[in-house]
């Protein structure tokens, strides 16, 4: 166990070092958030039920999302590129471990998204601001991460196969973004959608930070929102742990791990 | 019961094929067969070469016997351990490296790519620096171990690469082309310590399209041929295939496909191999009559384009175009 944190802290470094000056990952924590923020709050400031919060919160949650989604993939994708992807193949170490360690170590970085959705709101927008339950919500924000990461987990294994996945995962990003309730309600949308956004950890994220920043839920429903956030993580986990298992002798079969 | 030699390495009738589509509209699904049935059996602690022209299927095989590629039919082992069903286990106890500059960490210095190679095989925290040390000091990096890797010289990560696949003190190492693209300084340096690893007792197998390379380290060479052994033993015991060949050197000006056709259609002549160098090409004769074919050979060329005539015995080389049909 201890080994596999140290493996996973270590790949958490190494990819650090590799992308993290990578133009994309600065476009998802910076300019996308930027971008879906300012023009979020022009879009909602005059209508009566605006709360400036929701907006902040919700534009930090679609920064997150996109770097979670889009890094594990990534990552990947970079491993293949540097010729390294088949050294980890041949290597005893555990991919899972080390891609795990490889997305948590951009969980971190996306957390700017979440510096950076203040900055619109109190900086560029002036507004005050007014979380009803900050311990609550740094609660629902660690729990919203893991759960973003192990969503992430899920779909990087399908790198490992498919050597154009990033761009399948594009068509994936604003779906989830909307069904998920970030910025706008769920219940806006027809009702036979709202069980399949149920399944997705994103929705619960949603509604735990959003629930503590506005202290719209009390905390049974918190807690009901952090233990979704949990289940559909965990179960996204089990099946990625899996998957990579299933995926990497798939390739070994279809010898796709070599850029060639 | 027991063998008295277990062999280090074995593959068993290992047939590997690779499914690729050609064309956009119309996908044409084409088969390529990469291994055709390959058997082969190392010794432990042998340095053991293969030898092979370009798409032999050289890489195939060492991937399938770095649990890389699963084999479309037939077996490996490494160790005695089934590299498809024991795959953990070998990779654990084998080491590789792959010819050319890709496979390290860029942006990373040579010491932390050491570093982190060295947690992916598990090596104890506490003698992952001295083993770093020790192995920059072997492959002659220690002075520029801080630099980022993408300022290293081909050679240099081509000397990484080997101190990064000894981490872990692996018994079985595999080197497929492990001096491609090398200076012959830089190339020279990389077999000495290949040499010194044999030395050590480690079992080595090492691909090249390198003759001379094969004949100087190896114990045993196989020669493949479109994923088949077409020959195998020790470079003497190949040479001695070709004891009854002489080679012509014809060195000639200008000559042209017919002419060589002309000579290939020769009742003494075993093959003839062209090598372009700048205007002249030298044309490489194996015959059985040695002297005797000279004479012929130049009333065959048109007078007046041959220069320097040689006549040499067969060496490795020439045993390779006899079973190849061709060099590289
Ligand atoms: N991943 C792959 N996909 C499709 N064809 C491949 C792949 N790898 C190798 N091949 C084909 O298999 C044959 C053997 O290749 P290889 O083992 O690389 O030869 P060598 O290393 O001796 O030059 C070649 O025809 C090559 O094109
Ligand atoms: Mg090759």
């Amino acid at each position: 166990m201890t080994a596999a944190l140290r493996l996973a802290r270590q790949s958490a470094w190494v990819n650090f070092q590799e992308v993290a000056v990578n133009g994309f990952l600065l476009f998802a924590v910076v300019w996308q958030p930027l971008f879906v923020g300012v023009t979020t709050m022009y879009m909602l400031r005059h209508r009566a039920d605006f709360d400036p919060m929701y907006v902040v919160v919700g534009t930090a949650l679609s920064g997150i999302w996109s770097t979670l989604l889009f890094a594990g993939s990534g990552a990947i994708s970079h491993e293949r590129w540097t010729g390294t992807l088949e050294l980890l193949a041949a290597s005893p170490a555990s991919f899972f471990v080390v891609i795990g360690g490889k997305l948590a170590g951009t969980t971190i970085f996306s957390l700017g998204s979440l510096v950076l959705a203040f900055g619109i709101g109190t900086v560029l927008f002036g507004y005050p601001v007014k979380i009803a339950e900050p311990g609550w919500l740094a609660v629902s924000l660690l729990l919203a991460v893991v759960a973003l990461w192990a969503t992430g987990m899920f779909f990087a294994p399908l790198a490992i196969l498919w050597r154009t996945v990033g761009r399948f995962l594009l068509v994936l990003e604003y779906p989830v973004f909307a069904l998920s309730g970030f910025l706008f309600p769920v219940l806006l949308l027809p009702n036979w959608i709202v069980p399949i956004t149920n399944l997705l950890p994103p929705y619960w994220a949603a509604v735990a930070m959003h629930g503590a920043a506005s202290g719209d839920l009390d905390l049974s429903g918190l807690l009901r929102a952090w233990f979704f956030l949990l289940l559909t993580g965990g179960v996204l986990l089990v099946i990625a742990s899996r998957l990579f298992v299933e995926v990497l002798t798939r390739a070994r079969r279809a010898g796709t791990l070599a850029l060639s | 019961m027991l063998r008295d030699s277990v062999g280090a390495i074995e593959l068993r009738d290992v047939r590997r094929l690779f499914r690729t589509t050609t064309g956009t509209l119309r996908r044409h699904a084409k088969e390529i067969v990469a291994l055709d049935g390959l058997s082969l059996e190392v010794g432990e602690g042998e340095l053991f070469g293969i030898l092979g022209p370009n798409g032999a299927g050289k890489t195939t095989t060492i991937k399938v016997l770095t649990t890389l590629l699963i084999p479309t039919s037939g077996t490996a082992s490494v160790l005695g351990l089934d590299v498809v069903r024991d795959a953990k286990e070998v990779r654990r106890k084998i080491g590789f490296v792959f010819g050319g500059e890709r496979g390290l960490y860029y942006r990373l210095s040579g010491r932390d790519n050491l570093r982190y190679f060295a947690e992916l095989y598990a090596v104890p925290p506490r003698e992952i620096p001295p083993r770093v040390e020790e192995l920059l000091e072997l492959v002659g990096l220690r002075d520029r171990g801080d630099e980022r890797v993408e300022g290293y010289s081909r050679g240099m990560k081509q000397r990484l690469h080997l101190a990064r696949t000894l981490l872990h003190r692996p018994r079985v190492l595999f080197l497929d082309e492990p001096t491609i693209g090398l200076d012959p300084i830089g190339a020279r340096e990389l077999r000495r310590i290949v040499s010194q690893l044999h030395e050590g007792g480690a079992t080595i197998v090492l691909t090249t399209h390198y003759l001379f390379e094969a004949d100087e380290l190896c114990d045993r060479i196989a020669v493949i041929d479109k994923g088949r052994v077409v020959a195998l033993g020790t470079p003497d015991d190949l040479k001695a295939n070709v004891s009854d060949l002489s080679v012509v050197e014809l060195e000639v000006f200008g000559i042209d496909a017919s002419t060589v056709e002309r000579l290939r259609a020769l009742e003494f002549v075993d093959s003839v191999v062209v090598e372009q160098r700048e205007l002249r090409q030298v044309l490489r004769i194996q015959t059985r009559i040695a002297e005797r074919a000279v004479a012929p050979l130049i009333a065959a060329v048109a007078a007046g384009q041959v220069g320097r005539v040689a006549v040499r015995e067969a060496t490795l080389e020439d045993a390779y175009v006899r079973l190849v049909g061709r060099v590289e």
